[in-house]
């Protein structure tokens, strides 16, 4: 059947429906999907200035530096978290028996996601310990 | 129009199972990517701290393989998307042909940034 405007229709039957805690999860993994991919075009375009050399791309790091980008990245580490989070419980239900749970699941995510996301902000913005073990961690591989 | 039964060829599951795939893939990349790049801001913001981890030939496989995989399923994602909306078909023809100029176009320009270290 021909549907006059299939978008609008699709659009007002998203906001109509009577949403389930499972149907704000797809919802928000929808959106922090098409941002991320957003991002990913916008980092490797910005990253062709290592290809210029250091000074180029020295300059341009320096403006990501600034606390209201560090914010943004904040805010885009929360994007990751949660696409992480919620991806790995999409494919425990498809693969696994996650059906079954599939509500706890998403709270576990959520609980495990606030968490970390909080942390990162701890890192993020006040520095961190160069003796415990993610610091070590991280110069063993850099 | 005709319907042609063709088993599950053909209908997107190939898709579906590589979405999932490289999501699993993605997860312990992106982490790692992450803590990497913030967990002292240098680490993500100098060029320097860049071209010494890209001294090492396993780490640029990483990173070719990160490139490929983000934006194969970021952009296979967005098509998924764009499925669930009815459009006339010169604009799937044409949204398609966007989305594999998108890929490939920056799947080269990120893999060209890591092999010109
Ligand atoms: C961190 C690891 C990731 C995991 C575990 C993951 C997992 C998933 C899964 C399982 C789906 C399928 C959802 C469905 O069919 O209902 C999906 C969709 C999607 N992902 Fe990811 N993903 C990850 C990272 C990323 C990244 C880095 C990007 C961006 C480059 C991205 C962009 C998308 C988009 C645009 C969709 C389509 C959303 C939709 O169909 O509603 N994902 N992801
Ligand atoms: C704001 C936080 C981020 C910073 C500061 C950052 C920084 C960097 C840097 C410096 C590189 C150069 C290669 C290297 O040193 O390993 C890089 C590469 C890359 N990053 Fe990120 N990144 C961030 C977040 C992300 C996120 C969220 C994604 C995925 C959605 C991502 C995907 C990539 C990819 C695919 C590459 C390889 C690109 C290329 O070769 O051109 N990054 N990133």
């Amino acid at each position: 059947m021909y549907q006059k405007s299939p978008t609008k229709e699709w659009t007002s039957n998203v906001v109509r429906y009577k949403k389930f805690s499972g149907s704000w999860a797809w919802l928000l993994h929808r959106i922090t999907g098409l941002g991320l991919t957003v991002y990913v075009l916008v980092h490797i375009n910005t990253l062709a200035s290592l290809q210029e050399g250091p000074e180029a791309f020295n300059a341009k790091m320096q403006v990501f530096m600034q606390p209201h980008w560090v914010f943004a990245a904040w805010i885009l580490f929360g994007l990751v978290i949660y696409h992480t989070l919620n991806g790995i419980r999409i494919v425990i239900i498809d693969f696994g028996k996650g059906a079954k749970y599939h509500k706890q699941l998403l709270y576990g995510a959520v609980a495990i996601g606030l968490i970390v996301f909080l942390w990162m902000g701890y890192i993020m913005f006040f520095g961190h310990d160069e003796h415990d073990f993610l610091s070590r961690a991280v110069s063993f591989f850099s | 129009m005709e319907y042609k039964y063709m088993g599950s060829r053909g209908s997107g599951s190939m898709s579906w199972f590589l979405q999932r795939i490289s999501g699993i893939v993605l997860v312990f990349v992106i982490v790692g990517h992450f803590i990497l790049m913030h967990y002292n801001p240098e680490m993500g913001h100098s060029f320097d701290r860049v071209y010494e981890r890209m001294q090492n030939p396993y780490y640029q496989m990483l990173q070719i393989a990160f490139v490929v995989l983000a934006l194969y399923h970021g952009l296979q994602g967005v098509w998924n998307i764009y499925r669930d909306f009815k459009f006339p078909s010169w604009l799937n023809l044409t949204v398609f042909s966007l989305l594999i100029v998108l890929g490939v176009g920056f799947g080269a320009l990120g893999i060209a940034n890591i092999l010109h270290f």
